[in-house]
C-alpha cells in the first residue's frame, strides 16, 4: 500500500531528515515519515487526530503533549510477543516498519462501541466502584473485576515471554546531570571544564530541550549554533559523558541515582547480542537536577477533543518536527509564554483565529503583533470546546464581563503557565514548596548531594536557566574535589512570564482533570462532598495521577481545584508523596541478565559434568546443582531408582559427592578453644587423626548446625557444615573470631571449593579402598577406626583425605582430593568399584539411608528445635561456657512437654507418608488445641519395605509404641501412626564401626 | 599441593587387582570454555583468557604477628605484601591484598606452594591452599571496563583503579577477588579470581555480557 502523503508537513525546517523517509503502520493504515519524527509527530504530519479511546468513558482522544508527560497518545506498539502496551507516542521514535495499534477501543478506534459509556457517564463518578460493585462479595472476582477489565483499561500486555535482552550496569560520576535543556547543559560544561567527570542523562534522542523547539539567542548564537558549539565542547572533554534515550528515574541511598536506557527502542528488535534496555546505576558525588518543567493544561469543558493541545507541545511539533497540528489555530494562555506559540505559528505560515487571554493585561508587542496579522485578542476564559473524533470545530469563550464569544478553529493551544519537575527532588519524602511568584510548587531541599536548577528549580527564563544550571554545575564539581576553572558562563536574556493562575474554567459538559484516568473536575468536587480532603485520599477515592504518567499533567490543577472547592489555599492542600520512578521501566530491565537459567547464580559440583553424563537428575539446592537419583534404562520412576540405589549401597558399596558441605579450615594455637566456645560439645581435646560430630546453637539457644569436625594437626581442624547453612555458619563464625573472641589466636578460610569430597558406603567399602589407596595404608578397623582421619596416597602419585565417618549407618569413609582431581576421582571410583557392582547415589539415597539410621538434618533442624529435642542434649558440655548455653536453658526450652524427634511407621504397612501432617493423638478432634507435633521427614525404606518417617511430637520419647492420629488437611489424609525409636537401622551402630 | 597434572600410572602388586588411575586435572571451566571468536562480528572488544595450573595460597598473620609475617614476605619475595587493596607483583608471584592482615600468593612453576611457604611461614601465619578452590580470568580488550560495569559496582576508572589496585568484591551476587595487571600496550588488563564451583556460572555470564561488543576466548598457562 502507497503510504499517505505528508499533508502537515512544513516543506522546511525543523530538524526531521527530509532525505530518510520511514514507512510506518497505525491501526493497519500505511503512513510515511522522516527520520528525527517520534510516532506523534509523524501522526500530526499525516494530518491524524484521533489517536486513541479513553480509559473509562471511551472518549476520543487525540495528542495532547510532546513528552513523557502524555496522558493521550498511547499505544501497543509492536506485535507479538513484543507488543509494548501503553507506549507514549510522543516519545516513540519512528522507524522504518514501526507498528502501532490504538487501545482501548472495539472494534475500531472511529467507531467504538464502548463509547457508550459516554451515555451512563453521570454514573461512572469517582468511587464508582466502590459504591456499585459491593455486594455480593464474591462476585467481585468471578463478574465485576472480569466485565470492568475488558470495558476500562489500556493497552493489551504481550502473552509470550519478552524474547528481548535486557541488562544492568554501573556507572561512576562525579556529577550526573538530569536533563539536557539550557540549564543541563551549562552545568555539563561547568562541571566539565573544571575537570569533572559527568554523566548527562538525556530522555529524548537529541540532547537540547527545550532549546530544539523554541530556540533562542545565547552568547549571541542562535540557540542551535550554540547548542552544536557546546555538544561539540563537551564531546571534546575526556570525562564527561552524554547519555541519550536515558531517563534519571530515581535517587536512592549513599548518591545512587535509577536511570533507564532505551538502547534499542528505536530499532524494529536489537541488533544480534544488543540489549533493547539497559537500567543504569549511578553512583555519583553530587547531583543536578535540571529536568525542565512541564506545561500545565487549564481544565474545562471538552479540554480532551482531540486538537487541543498544550501550547509548547504545539511549538514542539510545529518547530521542531515541521508538522502542523492544525491549519487555524487559537491560543487559550493565563501567561506570556503561551504567545510564543502564535509566533510559531505565524512562522510557519498558519492562520490565528484568536488569542484568548485570562488576564487583565496584555502587552503593547503582543496587542500589535495581533493588530498587524489580523487576529483577535479576546479577554476572557475557554469555557467549551465543540467537536468530535475529527477534532476540534468551535470554542466558546466567557469574555471578561459576562458576555460570550465563539471562535472557529480546528486546533487550540493551552497554556496554564509551568510546573518544575520536582519529582526527583522530593522522592527522599521531600515535599516542594509553593511559590506565589509563578503559582507553581518548586524544589524544598532535596537529598544529600543533589540540586535542582533552571526551569526545575522555578526559574524560567532562557538566561535564568543557563545561569543557575552553570552555578550549580560548577558548584557540583567543586564539592567533588575539583578545582579546575569552568570558564566563562553561557548569557542570554530572560523571558517575560506574567502569570495570571487559572485552574478551571466553569462550564457545561465533562472538563478533565486527569486525562488518563478519566478523572473530571466534577469528580474532584464530589469526593470533597464527601469528605475525601485529605489530597491522599483524594488521589486514591478518584484515581488522580494513579495512571501511568502518574499525574505529571493533572496533579497540580487536581490539588488546586480541590483547594478552591475546600476554601483553602493552595499550599494548605498539600502535595501527595511523589515516588521512583519517574516514568515507567519495565520489569525486564530490573531484572536483567536475571531471569530463565540465569535467574540466579548456580554452583557445581566437581562431578556435575561427570554426573550429567550419566544421566543423572539433578535438584536445586540452594545455589547447588546436585545429582538427585541416577535413573537406569527401564526404571519407571524415581522410587525404583531411589530403591535400587539404597539396596546396592547396604548390601555393596555407593558413592556420593559431598563437596557441597562447607568446609572451613580452622588455625591457630587456640582453635581448639574457639570450637569449644562455638559448638556445644568440646573439640579441644580431640586427638589428632580423629573426628567428631559437633552441633553448635545459636545465641537464643536453639539449633544452628551440625556436622564434622576433624583435627589434622595441633593447630588445624578441618571443620564441615551442612550445605545448607554453608555461608552463613562462616560469617557466624567470622564475627565469633573477630567481634566476640578477638583475644583467640585463630584464623578462619573456606575451603568449600578447594575440596572434591565423596562418600564411599557400604560393607564392601574397603574392597574399593583396597583398589585406589596406596597398598601400604592400613584401612583395618584397627589401622584406621571409626571416626579416625589421615592423609594417605592413591595409586597413581597423589594425596587424599580419608575421614571414616557415616551418615548412612553403614560402613563408610569420605574421601577428598583437591577439586581438579574430583572428576578423575569419580571416574577412578568407578573402575576400583566395577568388581563390587559399584553404584553412584544421589542426595534422595542419602536422604533415605539417614532417616533410616535416624540421622537428623535440615527438616529437624528447623530453627525451632534444642539439642535436646533432637536427642542430643547429653552433647550439651556442663564443663565449659559455649555461644547459647545460657539462653538454651530458659524454661521453655527446657519444658518436658517440647516436641522431641521420634520415629514414625504407618499402622496399615502399605500406607505412604508424607511429611507435614500433624500429629493428634488418638481419639481426638484435629485442630490447634490437640495438635502435638508434626511429620519432619519421609521416606520409603526399601531395607523395612514401608514408608518410615520422623517426627518431632510432644513427649515424643516418653510414647514410644504409642498410637497416634496423623492429620493431613493439605492433602485431605487421614491415617493413624505408631511412635517408634528413631534409629530404624543398625540401632547398635554395628555396621558402621565393623 | 602441586597442580601439574600427574600422568597415568600403573601399579602391579602380587595379589592385588590390577587398576590404571589416570590424576588429570581438569579445570572447572573446561567443559564451558570454547576457544576461539564469540559473539558480535568485527573486532572482538573483549578478551576472556583463563588461566591455569596455578599456586595460590592464603597466607594470613597469627594473632600480634603482622610484622614478623611482613618481615617474612619481604625477605622471601623481595617486595612489601600489600597492607592495602593492592598487589605486589615480583619476578615469580603475585601477592594480593585479600583481607586485613592477609594476603593470597599467586604463582607458578612450584616455587610458593603450601609446603614451601608454610616452612618460610611456621612461625607467624596460618596458610591455607586456594589453588583448587578459584578459577582465574584474565580480562582484557577495548571494551573490558564497559563489559565488567555490568557485573562490578566498584568503579573502574583508570584514576580509581589503577596498575595494581586490587578489590575484594562481588560480581553478579558471587565473591571475587579483582585486580588490575600491568597494561597491554594501551590496554588495561583486568583479573579475576573467582570461587571454583561458582566459576561456570559467572563465565556464562560474563560471555553473555560481553557477546555484543565480540568476545576473544581462550586459557593460557602464563600468569600476566
Amino acid at each position: 500500500m502507497m503510504a499517505a502523503a505528508q499533508t502537515h508537513r512544513l516543506t522546511s525546517g525543523g530538524l526531521v531528515d527530509r532525505s530518510a523517509p520511514l514507512s510506518f503502520r497505525f491501526d493497519g493504515q500505511t503512513f510515511s515519515g522522516f527520520k528525527g519524527d517520534t510516532l506523534a509527530s509523524a501522526l500530526v504530519a499525516n494530518g491524524v487526530k484521533l489517536v486513541g479511546r479513553s480509559f473509562k468513558y471511551h472518549r476520543p482522544r487525540g495528542i495532547l503533549t510532546a513528552g513523557s508527560e502524555e496522558p493521550n497518545a498511547l499505544v501497543e506498539l509492536r506485535s507479538g510477543a513484543r507488543r509494548e502496551p501503553n507506549t507514549k507516542a510522543t516519545t516513540a521514535e519512528l522507524y522504518e516498519g514501526l507498528e502501532a495499534a490504538s487501545q482501548n477501543r472495539w472494534p475500531s478506534l472511529n467507531f467504538d462501541v464502548m463509547s457508550v459509556n459516554q451515555l451512563f457517564a453521570p454514573i461512572f463518578v469517582a468511587g464508582f466502584y466502590y459504591k456499585t460493585f459491593m455486594w455480593p462479595a464474591k462476585f467481585w472476582e468471578a463478574i465485576y473485576e472480569p466485565a470492568i477489565r475488558r470495558a476500562a483499561g489500556l493497552g493489551r500486555a504481550a502473552v509470550a515471554s519478552d524474547p528481548d535482552l535486557y541488562d544492568k550496569a554501573w556507572a561512576h560520576c562525579d556529577v550526573v546531570i538530569a536533563g539536557s535543556g539550557p540549564a543541563g547543559l551549562a552545568a555539563a560544561l561547568a562541571a566539565g571544564r573544571s575537570g569533572a567527570r559527568v554523566i548527562l542523562c538525556e530522555e529524548d534522542f537529541v540532547p537540547g530541550g527545550r532549546l530544539l523547539a523554541d530556540g533562542g539567542t545565547i552568547d549571541g548564537l542562535p540557540a542551535a549554533e550554540w547548542l552544536a558549539r557546546t555538544l561539540a565542547e563537551l564531546a571534546s572533554l575526556p570525562d564527561v559523558r552524554i547519555m541519550t534515550r536515558t531517563t534519571l528515574f530515581g535517587v536512592y541511598d549513599g548518591g545512587t541515582y535509577g536511570a533507564i536506557e532505551r538502547v534499542n527502542d528505536h530499532l524494529p528488535s536489537p541488533p544480534e547480542h544488543e540489549v533493547r534496555q539497559r537500567l543504569w546505576r549511578i553512583v555519583a558525588k553530587r547531583c543536578v537536577v535540571a529536568a525542565g518543567a512541564l506545561e500545565r493544561p487549564i481544565v474545562f469543558a471538552g479540554n480532551d477533543t482531540p486538537g487541543v493541545m498544550m501550547a509548547s507541545a504545539m511549538r514542539s511539533y510545529i518547530g521542531r518536527y515541521a508538522a502542523t497540528p492544525a491549519k487555524r489555530i487559537a491560543l487559550f494562555t493565563n501567561n506570556e509564554d503561551g504567545w510564543r506559540t502564535v509566533e510559531t505559528a505565524l512562522g510557519a505560515g498558519l492562520q490565528v483565529a484568536a488569542v484568548i487571554d485570562a488576564r487583565a493585561e496584555i502587552s503593547p508587542a503582543h496587542r500589535s503583533l495581533a493588530s498587524k496579522s489580523g487576529f483577535p485578542v479576546l479577554h476572557g476564559s475557554v469555557s467549551s470546546v465543540d467537536g468530535g473524533k475529527a477534532g476540534v470545530r468551535t470554542l466558546s469563550v466567557s469574555l471578561t464581563g459576562g458576555s460570550r464569544a465563539e471562535v472557529e478553529a480546528d486546533g487550540l493551544a493551552v497554556s496554564g503557565g509551568w510546573n518544575p519537575t520536582v519529582g526527583l527532588t522530593s522522592y527522599h519524602r521531600g515535599r516542594p514548596k509553593w511559590r506565589d511568584d509563578i503559582a507553581a510548587f518548586v524544589p524544598d531541599g532535596a537529598p544529600p548531594g543533589m540540586v535542582a536548577a533552571g526551569a526545575a528549580n522555578g526559574a524560567f527564563g532562557l538566561g535564568a536557566c543557563l545561569r543557575e544550571g552553570f552555578e550549580a554545575g560548577a558548584a557540583a564539581a567543586r564539592d567533588a574535589g575539583r578545582s579546575g576553572s569552568a570558564g566563562s558562563m553561557p548569557v542570554a536574556d530572560d523571558e517575560a512570564y506574567s502569570l495570571t493562575p487559572l485552574w478551571h474554567v466553569a462550564g457545561k459538559g465533562k472538563a478533565f482533570v486527569d486525562q488518563q484516568h478519566d478523572v473530571t473536575a466534577s469528580d474532584i468536587e464530589l469526593a470533597q462532598r464527601e469528605g475525601f480532603e485529605s489530597v491522599e485520599h483524594l488521589k486514591r477515592y478518584t484515581t488522580l495521577g494513579m495512571a501511568t504518567d502518574q499525574g505529571k499533567t493533572s496533579n497540580v490543577a487536581g490539588l488546586a481545584i480541590m483547594a478552591a472547592v475546600a476554601g483553602r489555599s493552595i499550599p494548605e492542600t498539600g502535595t501527595t508523596i511523589y515516588r521512583p520512578p519517574y516514568v515507567p521501566v519495565a520489569i525486564g530491565a530490573f531484572a536483567g541478565h536475571h531471569r530463565d537459567e540465569n535467574f540466579h547464580a548456580t554452583r557445581l559440583t566437581p562431578s556435575h559434568h561427570w554426573a550429567a553424563e550419566q544421566g543423572a537428575i539433578f535438584v536445586d539446592t540452594g545455589l547447588w546443582k546436585r545429582a538427585q537419583w541416577y535413573p537406569r534404562a527401564g526404571e519407571k520412576d524415581w522410587l525404583e531408582s531411589v530403591t535400587r540405589e539404597v539396596k546396592a549401597v547396604r548390601s555393596g558399596v555407593g558413592f556420593c559427592d559431598v563437596s557441597t558441605l562447607g568446609k572451613i579450615d580452622v588455625h591457630g594455637p587456640d582453635a581448639g578453644a574457639f570450637l569449644d566456645r562455638v559448638y556445644i560439645n568440646t573439640f579441644s581435646n580431640l586427638a589428632v587423626g580423629k573426628a567428631r560430630y559437633g552441633l553448635m546453637l545459636r545465641e537464643d539457644g536453639f539449633v544452628y548446625d551440625d556436622g564434622t569436625t576433624s583435627r589434622l594437626a595441633e593447630d588445624h581442624y578441618f571443620l564441615t557444615t551442612t550445605t545448607a547453612k554453608a555461608g552463613l555458619v562462616m560469617q557466624h563464625l567470622e564475627f565469633c573470631r573477630q567481634v566476640l573472641f578477638p583475644e583467640l589466636d585463630v584464623q578462619l578460610t573456606s575451603v568449600s571449593d578447594q575440596w572434591a569430597q565423596f562418600s564411599i558406603a557400604g560393607p564392601k567399602t574397603r574392597d574399593l579402598l583396597k583398589e585406589i589407596v596406596d597398598p601400604a595404608e592400613d584401612l583395618s578397623n584397627e589401622g584406621f577406626p571409626f571416626m579416625g582421619v589421615r592423609e594417605v596416597s592413591l595409586r597413581g602419585g597423589i594425596k587424599a583425605r580419608l575421614f571414616r565417618i557415616s551418615f548412612s549407618g553403614e560402613m563408610a569413609f569420605e574421601i577428598s582430593v583437591p577439586a581438579r582431581h574430583g572428576e578423575a576421582l569419580v571416574r577412578n571410583l568407578m573402575i576400583a568399584g566395577a568388581p563390587f557392582g559399584v553404584t553412584p547415589y544421589g542426595t534422595e539415597t542419602l536422604g533415605v539411608m539417614r532417616i533410616e539410621k535416624g540421622h537428623v538434618a535440615g527438616p529437624e533442624l528447623s530453627g525451632t528445635t534444642t539439642a535436646a529435642d533432637l536427642g542430643l542434649g547429653k552433647m550439651m558440655s556442663t564443663k565449659k561456657d559455649f555461644i547459647g548455653r545460657v539462653m538454651a536453658g530458659r524454661e521453655a526450652l527446657v519444658a518436658a512437654n517440647r516436641q522431641v524427634v521420634v520415629g514414625i511407621k504407618p499402622t496399615d504397612r502399605a500406607r505412604r507418608l508424607r511429611s507435614g501432617a500433624h500429629i493428634i493423638p488418638k481419639g481426638l478432634t484435629p485442630g490447634p488445641d490437640n495438635d502435638q507435633g508434626y511429620i519432619t521427614s519421609v521416606c520409603f525404606s526399601p531395607t523395612l519395605d514401608q514408608w518410615i518417617g520422623l517426627a518431632l511430637v510432644e513427649r515424643g520419647r516418653e510414647r514410644i509404641g504409642e498410637i497416634v492420629h496423623a492429620h493431613d488437611p493439605l492433602r485431605g489424609e487421614d491415617y493413624d501412626v505408631e511412635l517408634c525409636n528413631p534409629v530404624f537401622y543398625d540401632p547398635d551402630g554395628g555396621r558402621q564401626r565393623g | 599441593m602441586s597442580n601439574s597434572a600427574i600422568p597415568s600410572s600403573t601399579i602391579r602388586m602380587e595379589g592385588v587387582s590390577v587398576a590404571e588411575f589416570s590424576w588429570e586435572v581438569r579445570s572447572p571451566l573446561d567443559r564451558a570454555l570454547v576457544a576461539g571468536r564469540h559473539g558480535a562480528h568485527g573486532d572482538a572488544g573483549v578478551s576472556l583468557t583463563e588461566i591455569r595450573n596455578f599456586d595460590l595460597v592464603q597466607v594470613m598473620a597469627r594473632r600480634g604477628k603482622t610484622s614478623e609475617m611482613a618481615k617474612v614476605a619481604k625477605a622471601r619475595f623481595g617486595v612489601t605484601a600489600p597492607v592495602t587493596p593492592q598487589t605486589a607483583p615480583t619476578a615469580d608471584a603475585t601477592l594480593i591484598w585479600s583481607g586485613p592482615d592477609q594476603f593470597f600468593v599467586l604463582s607458578k612453576g612450584g616455587k610458593h606452594t603450601m609446603v614451601a611457604l608454610g616452612q618460610a611461614f611456621a612461625s607467624c601465619a596460618s596458610l591455607s591452599d586456594q589453588s583448587h578452590a578459584r578459577v582465574l580470568i584474565s580480562i582484557s580488550g577495548a571494551k573490558a571496563r564497559t563489559m565488567l560495569a555490568k557485573l562490578s559496582s566498584i568503579d573502574l576508572h583508570p584514576a580509581v583503579l589503577g596498575v595494581g589496585a586490587a578489590a575484594a568484591t562481588s560480581m553478579d551476587h558471587t565473591s571475587v577477588t579483582l585486580w588490575r595487571g600491568g597494561d597491554r600496550g594501551e590496554q588495561a588488563v583486568f583479573n579475576l579470581l573467582v570461587f571454583a564451583t561458582f566459576a561456570e556460572s559467572l563465565w556464562h555470564t560474563m560471555l553473555d555480557s560481553a557477546a555484543e561488543y565480540g568476545v576473544t576466548i581462550g586459557h593460557s598457562g602464563e600468569l600476566t
